[in-house]
């Protein structure tokens, strides 16, 4: 048997199989540091502090739940948000994610570790990174071998697309629920593999934790049914198939109904059914099983026939009458909004205007996942090949969640672990090709074209080179496997391998394929480090900038507004601000809000929308029923931060018009041809607009003179600009990104508020009249 | 255990055609008295989930978590014990190569113990 | 500790009974115009120093004494009698009058047919004046003085004004009501009275070329007012007199027929008790608010639970300079308010225990921040106000109802579930010793 390059001989295959295993432990262990390692950026760059908007809630619970422990958790009735409303909080939330920090905190010390819960909120979603790798490198494990495994480890160790969530701070559900999602596959393949109970158990309470940890729970809540059924049609019934699916379907669902959140919703609702649905299709296979088993061919068919069928219309009639009942609630909108991308910005604009709702733009493809996009298709036909019951599951995850991506940028995040495991064993596979010394006896002519499918994956001996820095490692590990005597190269390929008619010959080709696969790897660790530390490592609540010289400039007014707020105004103050900033309110100021990020009353969002987008005197009674304090905007027109209240307005006012279409036009604020504009030709509802006053109140006077320029719309502002009667403005930070009004009390002779306000200006009032009651008879 | 021997009758009960005749037998004959054992629990725990069933339907549902729980309790048992069956069952000795029937009777056991503690926890 | 503060009211009072009258001070300053002179007004300004009132006198031009330093109020209230002034000192404007108010102090103003400062002011407590230069005008009944000057019925039955006063001496300019509910009519022009020139009476005719044009209604008939109580929402007083004759001596002693004295004295002394607080002054003491059968306050309230709102109030009495409690409110309400309010119920006295108000009533079958509101807005009253914030919560996990009769076929199911396990398991484990055999035979065939 020709060999490309020799192999060392003097090794025992229990040395090679000891060193690999060895090495596959250490590969690991830097997987799970280059993970850990990468997300710290957020910490290097800027500091220790929990990012974006919801971590601030699911910090403030995790603190409450530290502090008061879990039955007070549980009971948690936050009367702080949703003011005068309340929520909750128990029973709306996914605790998973607070219980796991709880867990973390209290265990530590236990341990006498007296770590800051802040710390250990910051460092838990790269901490849950390195056990993604590892279930990842399970899961992988399952669909190829071992090398693929370790491959999957490093790239969603260190892929973009599950950085953006996972980065130090970004406390959210995704953190630990990226693995939970990754560790239920894996068990779920698992117990498919063996029939095993116990995996199916695991699976179930892995489940259980997913439930408790994400909304997202529902995708594996369809993806394993969508599995059984697909493998059924396939003909593929097995009791194997039975025991996993029975065994998880039962204990899980009993399970998921214990989180307050879910409830009865698995049994109620049209998102679960399916799971429902294939659980007793599979008691019905099986029971036609058992009974096939007992019985001969003949009288057996005339038997389930019937029962199938019937059995089968039943469940359908069912499933119908049920729903119109209205015992079983049809889709919701989110759900529909999956499959209508417009649907959600014509009935549900509180969904639309999210950002991360939106459809994902192609780039962001790239930005993502780098190269493991391209080979992605790569791997999942390469699953086709052998299309194993396990390789279904890939290649459905694959198709389901490619689509899911493509309707919603933050759906990419179920995307990135399949990609990462497709990627893995086409890159794997094409490793084991090129790598492999044994050349083909038979001189055929082989192109070298990438055909890494050319072999059968799963009996090609590991070869030795070198790939990325990690990958090194581990396919030196398998190197030395192989690299015994041809004797030691058949033991391990049982098929006889030595007589295989294709291949790869001489050295020159193997190492213009690998080198190209090397720069491959490299430029990937390089796009993501880039990635990582430009895009998704800020926190969003401090901001930076360059300075002239090219130093950081930091921006941080958020903090200073907020902290202000804590500290000057009354503990029982109520903030107005649009939703996006009520979890930052009341984690950092710690007061009371009307509305937040949980916008599970799209009433009470309108409402501030109707506020914002209402003049003044509109607006005012409003405020005064809600007992607002103080309205807290965001203004970027002065440095120019995007993201600002004026950007977010129209959204307002589409929310807004939901509910009150006769108050509230959208195209009243647009100009007469339509633009949205803040100059002097703003539309008049524009500039009436309690934002817009807000917003540009003594903005002008700031340019002394000199013409004011709003520098994110690039327009100029009027120079007289607007003026208030019935807000004081009460601080303005140092950049103007946010701005507090407080309402004035009422006025204490019973005037309103803008007669008064004049009055205190010195205006002469206009001579008022008596009422008429009688004409004057001349 | 007479009951046993009478209770997969229930199945399918209603009629005594040929087909169903020879069912019972071919089943009667051939089944070792382990799965036996098996068949007549799963057939109290279908008859337990249907009376429960029924009282959901037929009277109330309110306590609705206590009927999902007790109803849940007689699947999941169900379906743990039709697993049990079919991996004990030595006509399926080639399909379950790694579940030997001891370690399948201790990941029945195991998986039960956790079934109903959510069924307790969820009763109340 | 409310036992204790009653007992120690009385002596605090005692102490003091000789200087003060009013609730909320008794230092007066009196913007007195330089044409008019203290010696007219010697029996107001004398009642007003016999009640204890330390009057200070200052001329409207004068720098000193200032009305507002620092920002702080200098006096508990301010008179302004300047019917002829055009220009004040440079702190009294119309916007420093209404800023005393909010910080408590109490006006007195009267007005003249002239167009003054004063006259604009009138207006931001929605009062409408007539055209300068038209006083009101009476031909009815007939008598020796002039039309101007008109014996104008008190209502016998006033809440502010003692019973069955004898007619009082006017002279002044009306002014109609705007709609704000915070003005308290006191004294209500004759119907027959108009406003118009005083010199001719010839004026009529502008008058109603300007109704005229604009449209508005005559200056006639009762519905003026001549003297106007106004309680901001600081619950400082104003009151506007139409003409500042009627506390002078000269209308004080004019006799209103034969031997019969005006009762412009009882009356100026009433309208100065509304005014500087010393009558329908009320206050609320304290607010409680607890479960049934319980004692203290809750942090929050539950749904559903029985909940006790009690409030106790005082009314001021001025004879002792003392707060006693009162029950005289038969009409209060207490409000269980979440945006809008889910619960109004009237709070009524309790008999037996002066000044207590209670009430007792279910919270409503939702969860959020209410608030219990007592808003008791009566006109010339002290307006009570107390709003107290308490969240109502759902119940605990723990609170609800665990095990229902109704449930019990499905813990028998449950619990026979896992009796049968228990037993299936036993059956399976004794089994073990002979089963083997078996099933390997039948694995054998």
């Amino acid at each position: 048997m020709p060999l490309a390059y020799t192999l060392p001989s003097n090794l025992s295959p229990a040395t090679v199989a000891n060193t690999s295993s060895l090495l596959r432990i250490v590969a690991l262990a830097l997987i799970s540091g280059a993970a850990i390692a990468s997300r710290l950026f957020a910490v290097v760059n800027f500091e220790s502090i929990i990012h974006e908007f919801d971590p601030w809630f699911n910090y403030r619970a995790t603190k409450v739940l530290a502090e008061k422990g879990f039955y007070e958790f549980w009971n948690w009735f936050d009367h702080t948000a949703w003011y005068p409303l309340g929520r909750v909080v128990g029973g709306t939330i996914y605790p998973g994610l607070m219980a796991t920090s709880g867990v973390i905190y209290n265990v530590l010390h236990a341990l006498h570790l007296p770590v800051d819960i802040r710390n250990i909120c910051v460092l838990l979603a790269p901490g849950f990174s390195a056990l993604t790798a590892w279930s990842t490198y399970m899961f992988t494990k399952e669909m190829k071998d071992e090398s693929a495994g370790l491959l999957a480890a490093v790239f969603i160790g260190i892929a973009p697309g599950y950085i953006s969530r996972s980065v130090a701070g970004s406390y959210d559900n995704e953190a630990i629920a990226i693995f939970l999602l990754m560790y239920t596959f894996y068990c779920w393949i698992k117990a498919l593999k063996t029939g095993s109970v116990l995996y199916g158990t695991l699976t179930a309470l892995f489940y259980f934790y997913m439930v408790a940890a994400w909304g997202g729970y529902a995708f594996i809540t369809n993806m394993i049914p969508l599995h059984a059924l697909t493998l059924i049609l396939m003909g593929r019934f097995s009791s194997r198939l039975y025991t996993a699916y029975s065994s998880w379907y039962a204990i899980g669902t009993l399970a998921s109904m214990q989180v307050p959140f879910v409830g009865f919703q698995p049994v109620r609702t049209s998102e679960h059914m399916a799971a429902l649905g294939v659980f007793g299709l599979l008691q019905i296979v099986a029971f036609a099983e058992l009974v096939r088993a007992h019985v001969s061919s003949k009288q057996f068919q005339s038997i389930l026939f019937g029962s199938v069928i019937v059995i089968g219309l039943l469940g359908v009639f069912a499933f119908a009458g049920l729903t119109y009942k209205g015992w079983i609630a049809p889709w919701t909108g989110r759900f529909y909004s999956l499959w209508d991308t417009g649907y959600a910005k014509k009935y549900i604009p509180i969904i639309a205007s999210v950002s991360e709702h939106q459809p994902t733009a192609w780039p962001s493809f790239f930005m993502d996942l780098q190269f493991l996009i391209f080979i992605f298709p790569a791997g999942v036909v390469l699953c086709f090949r052998e299309l194993r019951d396990e390789h279904v599951f890939v290649i459905i995850y694959a198709v389901v969640a490619s689509y899911f991506a493509g309707v919603m940028v933050r759906l990419m995040l179920t995307l990135t672990p399949v990609v990462c495991v497709a990627a893995a064993i086409a890159f794997s596979s094409l490793l084991d090709t090129y790598i492999d010394p044994v050349e083909p006896e038979v001189p055929v002519a082989s192109t070298e074209a990438e055909t890494p499918a050319r072999d059968s994956p799963a009996n090609v001996a590991p070869g030795s080179a070198t790939t990325s820095k990690k990958a090194k490692k581990a396919a030196a590990a398998d190197a030395s496997s192989s690299g015994l005597a041809s004797g030691v190269l058949a033991a391990l390929s049982p098929s006889g391998k030595s007589a295989k008619p294709r291949g790869i010959f001489g050295l020159d080709s193997r190492a213009l394929v690998i080198a190209n696969a090397l720069g491959m790897l490299l430029f990937f660790v390089l796009h993501c480090t880039y990635v990582t530390s430009t895009a998704y490592s800020s926190p969003s609540v401090v901001l930076a900038s360059q300075n002239p010289d090219g130093s950081q400039h930091i921006i941080d007014d958020f903090r200073e507004a907020y902290y202000w707020l804590r500290q000057n105004t009354p503990q029982d103050a109520v903030v107005m601000s649009w939703w996006d900033y009520g979890y930052q309110i009341a984690g950092m100021a710690d007061r009371p809000t009307l509305v937040d990020n949980n916008t599970w009353n799209n009433t009470h969002i309108a409402t501030v929308g109707k506020a914002m987008s209402s003049p003044e005197e509109v607006a005012y009674p409003i405020l005064r029923k809600h007992d607002v304090d103080y309205v807290l905007i965001i203004f970027g027109g002065l440095i120019g931060y995007s993201g600002d209240d004026i950007n977010k307005f129209l959204w307002m006012v589409r929310i807004a018009q939901g509910v009150w279409p006769e108050e509230i036009q959208e195209p009243n604020y647009f100009t007469a041809k339509g633009e949205y504009r803040v100059d002097d030709q703003a539309a008049p509802a524009m500039k009436n607009s309690l934002m817009y006053k807000m917003s540009y109140y003594r903005f002008a006077e700031l340019y002394g003179g000199n013409q004011a320029v709003d520098r994110v719309r690039g327009q100029q502002v009027p120079k007289t600009g607007p003026t208030l009667d019935y807000l004081d403005e009460a601080f303005t930070s140092e950049n103007w990104i946010v701005r507090i009004y407080q309402v004035k009390k009422e006025d204490p002779l019973g005037r309103d508020l803008k007669t008064a306000n004049s009055f205190d200006q010195g205006k002469k009032r206009k001579k008022s009249k008596p009422l008429s009651r009688r004409k004057a008879v001349v | 255990m007479p009951a046993t021997k009478n209770a997969p009758t229930a199945k399918t009960a209603g009629s005594s055609q040929s087909p169903i005749l020879s069912l019972w037998n071919a089943y009667y004959d051939n089944t070792s008295t382990r799965l036996k054992t098996i068949d007549a629990f799963l057939v109290f725990l279908m008859l337990s989930g249907i009376i429960q069933f029924l009282y959901c339907i037929l009277v109330t549902n309110f306590p609705f978590n206590a009927f999902l729980a007790g109803f849940a309790s007689c699947v999941g048992q169900f379906v743990l014990a039709a697993s049990l069956r079919a991996q004990v069952n030595p006509a399926n000795r080639k399909e379950f190569k790694e579940v030997s029937p001891e370690r399948a009777f201790a990941e029945f056991a195991l998986g039960s113990i956790v079934l109903h503690f959510f069924v307790y926890n969820f009763l109340g | 500790m409310r036992f204790l503060r009653q007992l120690l009211l009385p002596v605090l009072a005692l102490a003091s009974l000789a200087l003060a009258r009013s609730s909320t001070g008794d230092s007066v300053l009196i913007l007195l115009d330089p044409s008019l002179k203290k010696e007219d007004f010697s029996v107001f300004f004398g009642d007003l120093e016999k009640k204890g009132y330390q009057l200070t006198f200052r001329s409207p031009k004068d720098a000193t004494p200032e009305i507002i330093k620092d920002d702080v109020a200098q006096f508990a209230h301010v008179v302004v009698f300047a019917p002829n002034t055009k220009s004040f000192a440079a702190d009294v404007t119309p916007q420093s009058l209404v800023s005393l108010l909010s910080k408590n102090t109490n006006l007195l103003l009267a007005l003249s047919p002239k167009q003054t400062p004063l006259s604009s002011l009138a207006s931001e407590f929605s009062l409408i004046l007539p055209p300068p230069g038209t006083p009101l005008v009476s031909h009815f009944p007939k008598r020796d003085t002039p039309p101007t000057v008109i014996p104008v019925d008190v209502p016998a039955t006033h809440d502010i004004i003692s019973p069955n006063l004898p007619p009082v001496w006017f002279s002044g300019v009306p002014q109609a009501l705007g709609n704000n509910p915070m003005l308290v009519p006191i004294l209500k022009a004759p119907p027959q009275a108009f406003a118009s020139d005083a010199d001719s009476d010839k004026g009529a005719d502008a008058l109603v070329e300007a109704a005229e044009k604009s449209g508005e209604g005559l200056w006639a008939g009762s519905s003026l007012s001549l003297v106007t109580g106004f309680q901001a929402l600081s619950n400082a007083r104003a009151t506007w007199l139409g003409g500042v004759e009627l506390f002078s001596d000269d209308f004080i002693n004019k006799e209103i027929s034969k031997g019969v004295k005006s009762g412009n004295r009882q009356f100026a002394s009433d309208v100065a008790a509304w005014t500087f607080q010393e009558s329908h002054v009320l206050r609320i003491d304290s607010v409680e608010h607890h479960r049934v059968n319980e004692t203290l306050p809750r942090e929050t309230y539950t749904i559903n639970d029985r909940v006790t709102y009690t409030t106790y109030i005082s009314k001021y009495n001025p004879e002792l300079d003392l707060w006693e409690p009162y029950s005289g409110i038969k009409d209060m309400q207490l409000e269980f308010t979440m945006l809008d309010p889910h619960i109004r119920t009237s709070l009524p006295p309790i008999a037996g225990e002066p000044g207590k108000y209670s009430v007792t009533f279910r919270v409503p079958d939702r969860h959020g921040v209410f608030k219990f509101v007592n808003d008791y807005k009566r006109k010339g009253w002290t307006y009570l106000t107390s709003s107290t914030v308490v969240p109502v919560v759902p119940p605990r996990h723990d609170e609800y109802p665990r095990f229902l009769s109704a449930a019990w076929p499905y813990y028998a199911g449950a619990f026979s579930t896992s009796a049968a396990f228990v037993l299936f398991v036993t059956l399976w484990l004794a089994g073990d010793d002979r089963e083997p055999k078996k099933s390997k035979g039948a694995k054998a065939e």
